[in-house]
């Protein structure tokens, strides 16, 4: 072979190289990525965004399918967010689920949430209930709050395990949908999603 | 010597293939009672390594919550050893326009050799009629 040739070749070969390396790099300049995207960092020590995301479609896909929303007396029916216990080792906002939820429920028409009514007396919009409430008074009437007719409640898991330097960690989101007037739970789902590597990474 | 070196680097070859290999036998029902709801589907393949790698068998829909669309795509990996992909179900609207909602993510799934599995979606909206599934390779 010629050497003009043979330069052409390895050049060729280097070009080639830094193409497909820099397709394929972790970025150091900051940039912005779709929310919850293949390209999100994945963490053994948190739940990641991509996770209350999966957990939250598993939740919603199951509970559409499974029925119990259509055998409601009126719909849309009513919601009330009850508690989500964090049993897991971080501080998290439980609401990181609940709100894809109750997003996506809104969204189906079937169901809608009170923001009125919360546990222990702690509401969501406390100014749209002192608002009812002045409103009721000032008409002379008894306010009428329209009480659910689900409540929603949950629990969040952590199992961590390590085989050598192989970490796993494996959380648990479970979720209860309980029908006020007889306290019982018409639908239950659990999902869970798994971690396994020796230190986090750049996408999935 | 040269024949050594030959041994040794097929029988990496071979160890590191065999790693990756675990093909699922299957056993169901000769005549499924399932009678699914067929759909005919468009295909369209940009990646054609990937369309090697991995077919789809069938697609299905069935309504739910009286008025909502849920999609089934069963998915069969080609070859013999395991496969990671990421897919993502999206909807539209009679007027073709994205309907969105929770349910729009990349989602990572992994087939064994040769395994057939399902992905579902329920739409959060019942304005939503037609989907797309897309298939990406995995990490």
């Amino acid at each position: 072979m010629n050497s003009p040739l043979r330069r052409f070749s390895a050049v060729s070969l280097l070009a080639a190289g830094l193409l497909s390396l820099s397709g394929c790099q972790t970025p150091r300049d900051a940039k912005y990525i779709e929310s919850g995207g293949a390209s999100t960092v994945v963490t053994l020590d948190q739940i990641n965004i991509q996770d209350w995301n999966r957990a939250a479609d598993a939740m919603v896909a199951s509970l559409l399918s499974s029925g119990v929303l259509e055998r409601v007396p009126e719909q849309p029916a009513v919601l009330a967010i009850s508690r989500i216990v964090n049993n897991t080792q971080q501080q998290v906002d439980t609401d990181s689920l609940t709100k894809k939820i109750r997003v996506a429920l809104n969204q189906s028409g079937k169901v809608i949430t009170t923001t009125t009514l919360g546990l222990g007396g702690k509401v969501e919009d406390p100014l749209a209930k002192e608002s009812a409430e002045m409103a009721a008074m000032l008409a002379g009437q008894k306010q009428v709050t329209r009480l659910p007719y689900y409540t929603l409640s949950g629990k969040l898991l952590e199992d961590r395990a390590q085989a050598g330097k192989v970490k796993q960690v494996t959380y648990t989101f479970q979720l209860s949908l309980t029908t006020v007037k007889d306290g019982l739970a018409v639908w239950e789902e659990e999902k869970q999603i798994t971690k396994q590597g020796t230190r986090s990474s750049v996408g999935w | 010597m040269k024949s050594l070196a030959l041994f040794a680097a097929s029988a990496a070859l071979l160890l590191a293939l065999t790693g990756c290999q675990t093909n699922v036998n299957t056993v169901s029902r000769a005549e499924p009672l399932a009678r699914p709801t067929l759909v005919n589907d468009k295909r369209i393949v940009t990646d054609r390594t990937l369309g090697d790698l991995i077919g789809v068998v069938s697609v299905n829909e069935t309504i739910v919550s009286g008025n909502l669309r849920k999609v089934q795509v069963t998915l069969e990996n080609l070859r013999d050893n395991n496969r990671e992909i990421r897919y993502r179900f999206e909807w539209v609207d009679q007027d073709g326009m994205g309907v969105g909602g929770v349910s729009e993510l990349w989602l990572p799934l992994v087939l064994a050799g040769r395994e057939t599995r399902s992905v579902s979606t329920v739409a959060t909206s019942p304005r939503a009629v037609d989907f797309t599934l897309k298939i990406v390779e995995g990490k």
